[in-house]
């Protein structure tokens, strides 16, 4: 036994019962005390059945697998081992006991029979090492996303171990809760020496590591470090995993006879840029502005929102204002993003347009309230949106629905009919009573065949047996099958591995070309509503921070980055190179970018090739 | 739809009954429910009343709330009480058709009743207004242990109300989730028969079990991860400590059972010319 390595795994396989297929096929690995590593992989790779298997969760069905000399599947080493190696999963909701922070960091020592004296400084260590203190007595109810999952690191921690998993644990949060999650798994690493094991589809988390490895069908398909396997280019595609955006600028670049090194992060590309530019004496610089294309439309569909507020239970010692005075106008035609943290009052504003939450005006009870003497009159919200005129009682809410088709966030978990076709057909059936059976299959037909899945295979399917990203798929079915003519998404690729993020974006701009007019989607991925979205707005706070094309809002890069917002990769590298004189007006989308860089590089070394005949 | 942020009907603030110890709290609330049917004349009753007044004076909750309380059995109140007053029976009787007999034990007893009734439902909601349900549940656990002796799984008990408490908030969230999804997909949930609503819960109803399934998969998971097993040697980190505020509560519940015990005995002898229309029979 060498006490260097704290897990080693000898040709490890495992498989599903009913399944057939190893889910780890011969997986060898060694991992030395205070390491990091990342792993990567599409989804069903593999990857979180190895996590389960290091710490014993699962049994192996062949080879061995030792944790600190203890071989896991001896007596009761299983049990043992789970004392040293710690797992954080993906949903920080699903992994509390308590209804009190300090319950629950106490249920880990407890189980392992700690005594109360030591429990007691092992929660206040533990939680001190997420930074979330002065949350020892809160309710995690009350919680944001990434703070409940920083509550669960700690529960972990409470026990003490040795290797920490963290499987997919920044998946389900906003960008700000994933930094704050990574933040203290970085200081674990640094400060406490812990040994990490980072599950992720998130390359700039996968890059923190010493060590990569790339899940492929339960084989480690490549070993690296995060540098050489990222910059490995089009292998990574043949494992189901997309290209870093850095390489597909980089590739470009090279293509047009720019000198540049294989470079991740984007100030590191900037610099290489920076480099070509210095080397041909390019100094200064500017890409032509670039063009907005103007939307065609009829603007029969335009969606006004003035003045809108929205006060959560009103009334009570939880008031909470979500909305402060929502103006908008979205036109028809556009691929609309909503950008905006959890909690920023975005969720809030969709749930007006279909009049999920009604205005005050069009309820049943409503009474016009009377302007008190010496206040102003108060302003009453109103929305429109097409012929609806959402603050009136007389307004069609049904025909208003079947027009705004709305998708939620992970409309996977709302499938409830026993076959694909009774579950897409049900909107239709609420919506067009007395509608005949030819037509309903007609439609239904039609719009599972433009999500993308074989109509005459999936019908009779249960939607549950179906993979996830099929699911969610069925799922925009069943929205879509009305023919809406806006459709509305929350946060429609929230997670998915990036291969699927690409697919569901592409079938939202087919849908966009063939089937609804306008496409809003509420997302906080900076990279996805530059690539894909004509115009956008922020919200903050409860306000429209910002309304206009992405790459206008994306250079107000400082004003973002304090309201905890990011920008895309693109802007970022456009930053680096604005130090060098060097401005690049692009759209923000990864080819666009690369275009206006090759296109100054040119006019820089023709004009400078001129002056230097001269 | 369910909006409200919180469940129980814990009432903030902190008072005198506020900070007593859960346990002592659930025995005061058994012991006044003895006391309820021990009482067994109005003297008694009166004093019983009087204890749930000091009661919920010490507790600072608004009357109204505590009453409010009453308002979701009235209904059975009503009922029960109807019935108690026609079928009775008794020797004294004032009424009498068909098989309907109102008597003067009836009649009585039907006060008892209701008095009985709504005395129990005030005193169990002092409660849950001045006890936070994670702090009732670790009163509930702490009281059974004694239970373990016999075998009975008190931890594992205490566990599941646990997680019971910390999953109320998760699933309301997801229930409004899918009622909306749903909504927007046309489903209507308020108009129609009762065959049609319930028809129309269907929707919601299975993907939350769905969603409970799932998520009692990973939380075994996450609580199998963190070492979680039945094993005997588990410690226990939170610890129920008793203070002054709860010697001076148990002092005066033990009083007021013997008062009330002595009023019973005693009392016949006040007003002896009313005695028999203020008693039980």
């Amino acid at each position: 036994m060498c006490e260097e390595y704290i897990i080693e795994c000898e040709n490890v396989k495992f498989s599903y019962p009913d399944s057939g297929v190893y889910a780890v096929n011969g997986v060898s690995l060694k991992l030395k005390r205070g390491e990091f590593l990342s792993v990567i992989g599409h989804n069903g790779s593999g990857k979180s059945t190895l996590a389960r298997l290091l710490n014993g969760l699962l049994d192996a069905d062949e080879g061995k697998i030792t944790v600190l000399g203890m071989d896991i599947a001896e007596g009761k080493n299983a049990v043992e081992i789970r004392k040293h190696v710690g797992v954080v999963f993906q949903n920080p909701d699903n992994q509390m006991v308590a209804s009190i922070v300090e319950d629950d960091v106490a249920f880990g020592p407890e189980n392992i029979g700690v005594e109360r004296e030591e429990i007691e400084g092992r929660i206040g260590w533990a939680l001190k090492a997420v930074g979330m203190e002065e949350f020892r007595t809160s309710t995690p109810a009350r919680l944001s996303g990434g703070q409940k999952q920083r509550i669960a690191v700690a529960g972990v921690l409470a026990i003490k171990p040795d290797v920490l998993i963290l499987d997919e644990s920044t998946a389900m949060l906003d960008p700000k809760g994933r930094r704050e999650v990574i933040e203290v798994v970085k200081k674990l690493n640094k400060e406490e020496g812990m040994t990490i094991i980072l599950i992720t589809h998130f390359m700039e988390e996968a890059l923190l590591a010493d060590r990569t490895i790339v899940m492929n069908k339960g084989e480690i398909a490549l070993e690296g470090t995060p540098e050489e396997i990222f910059t490995s280019g089009e292998t990574l595609e043949t494992f189901n995993l997309s290209l870093p955006r850095t390489s597909v600028i980089s590739e470009n670049l090279r293509k047009a006879g720019m000198q540049i090194n294989n470079v991740l992060r984007p100030e590191e590309l900037a610099d290489e840029i920076n480099k070509n530019f210095v080397s041909c004496g390019i100094y200064g610089g500017q890409s032509s502005i670039c063009k907005e294309k103007p939307i065609e439309s009829t603007h029969e569909w335009d969606i006004d929102v003035n003045d809108l507020t929205f006060t959560y239970s009103k009334k009570s010692p939880f008031a909470t204002k979500a909305l402060k005075g929502v103006n908008l106008h979205i036109d028809e035609g556009e691929f609309f993003g909503i950008i905006g943290h959890t909690g920023s009052g975005k969720s809030t504003l969709i749930q007006h347009l279909n009049a999920l939450i009604k205005l005050p005006q069009a309820q049943k009870r409503y009474k016009k309230p009377k302007a008190k003497k010496g206040q102003p009159t108060p302003v009453i919200s109103h929305i429109s949106v097409g012929q609806f005129d959402l603050g009136s009682k007389k307004c069609d809410f049904k025909a208003l629905r079947a027009s705004v088709g709305m998708v939620f966030q992970y409309p996977e978990y709302q499938l409830f009919a026993e076959s694909v076709f009774a579950d897409v057909a049900f909107g239709l059936k609420n919506f067009k009573k007395g509608i005949s059976k030819e037509e309903i299959e007609e439609a239904v037909k039609r719009s599972i065949e433009i999500v993308g899945l074989n109509y005459e295979e999936v019908k009779d399917k249960s939607p549950f047996d179906l993979s996830g990203g099929q699911k969610r798929r069925v799922a925009i079915a069943g929205v879509i099958v009305t023919k809406p003519q806006i459709l509305i998404l929350d946060e429609p690729a929230a997670g998915l591995d990036p291969k699927g993020k690409n697919e569901i974006m592409e079938l939202l701009h087919k849908l966009h070309r063939e089937w609804c007019k306008t496409v809003i989607i509420v997302s906080h991925d900076m990279d996805e509503v530059a690539d894909n979205c004509t115009k956008a707005c922020v919200i903050s706070n409860g306000q429209v921070f910002a309304c206009d094309a992405p790459h206008k809002i994306f250079k107000r890069a400082d004003e973002l980055k304090a309201l905890g917002l990011d920008i895309p990769l693109t802007a970022k590298i456009a930053q680096g190179l604005a130090k060098n004189g060097i401005i690049i007006d692009s759209d923000c989308t990864v080819s666009d970018f690369s275009d206006k860089v090759i296109e100054v590089y040119n006019h820089g070394k023709a004009v400078d090739g001129g002056e230097a005949d001269a | 739809m369910l909006n409200d942020v919180t469940f129980g009907q814990f009432y903030p603030t902190q008072s005198f009954i506020h900070r007593l110890d859960p346990r002592i709290k659930l025995l005061g609330l058994i012991a006044f429910i003895v006391l309820l049917f021990v009482a067994n004349n109005f003297y008694s009753l009166l004093a019983v009343a009087l204890i749930i007044c000091i009661a919920i004076a010490a507790a600072r909750v608004p009357f109204g709330r505590v009453l409010r309380s009453v308002k979701g059995i009235l209904v059975i109140l009503v009922f029960t009480a109807v019935l108690n007053l026609f079928f009775h029976g008794g020797e004294t009787v004032y009424a009498e058709w068909w098989i309907i007999k109102i008597t003067r034990e009836g009649i009585i007893f039907t006060v008892f009743f209701i008095l009985r009734l709504f005395f129990l439902v005030m005193a169990s909601s002092v409660l849950t207004l001045t006890t936070t349900p994670v702090a009732l549940t670790d009163g509930i656990e702490s009281l059974l242990k004694p239970l373990k002796y016999i075998k009975f799984p008190v931890h594992e008990l205490a566990l599941i109300m646990s997680i019971a408490l910390r999953f109320i908030p998760t699933l309301i969230d997801e229930t409004n989730r899918i009622i909306s999804a749903q909504k927007a997909r046309g489903a209507d949930f308020e108009s129609g028969n009762i065959f049609k609503r319930i028809k129309a819960i269907v929707p919601i109803l299975i993907p939350l079990l769905i969603s409970a399934f799932r998520r009692a998969d990973e939380l075994g998971d996450a609580m199998d991860a963190r070492c979680y097993s039945s094993s005997k040697n588990r410690t226990k980190y939170k610890k129920l400590k008793l203070g002054w505020r709860d010697l001076v509560a148990f002092l005066t519940i033990g009083a007021l059972i013997a008062g009330v015990v002595l009023f019973n005995i005693y009392c016949a002898d006040i007003l002896p010319q009313f005695y028999e229309y203020i008693k039980l029979s």
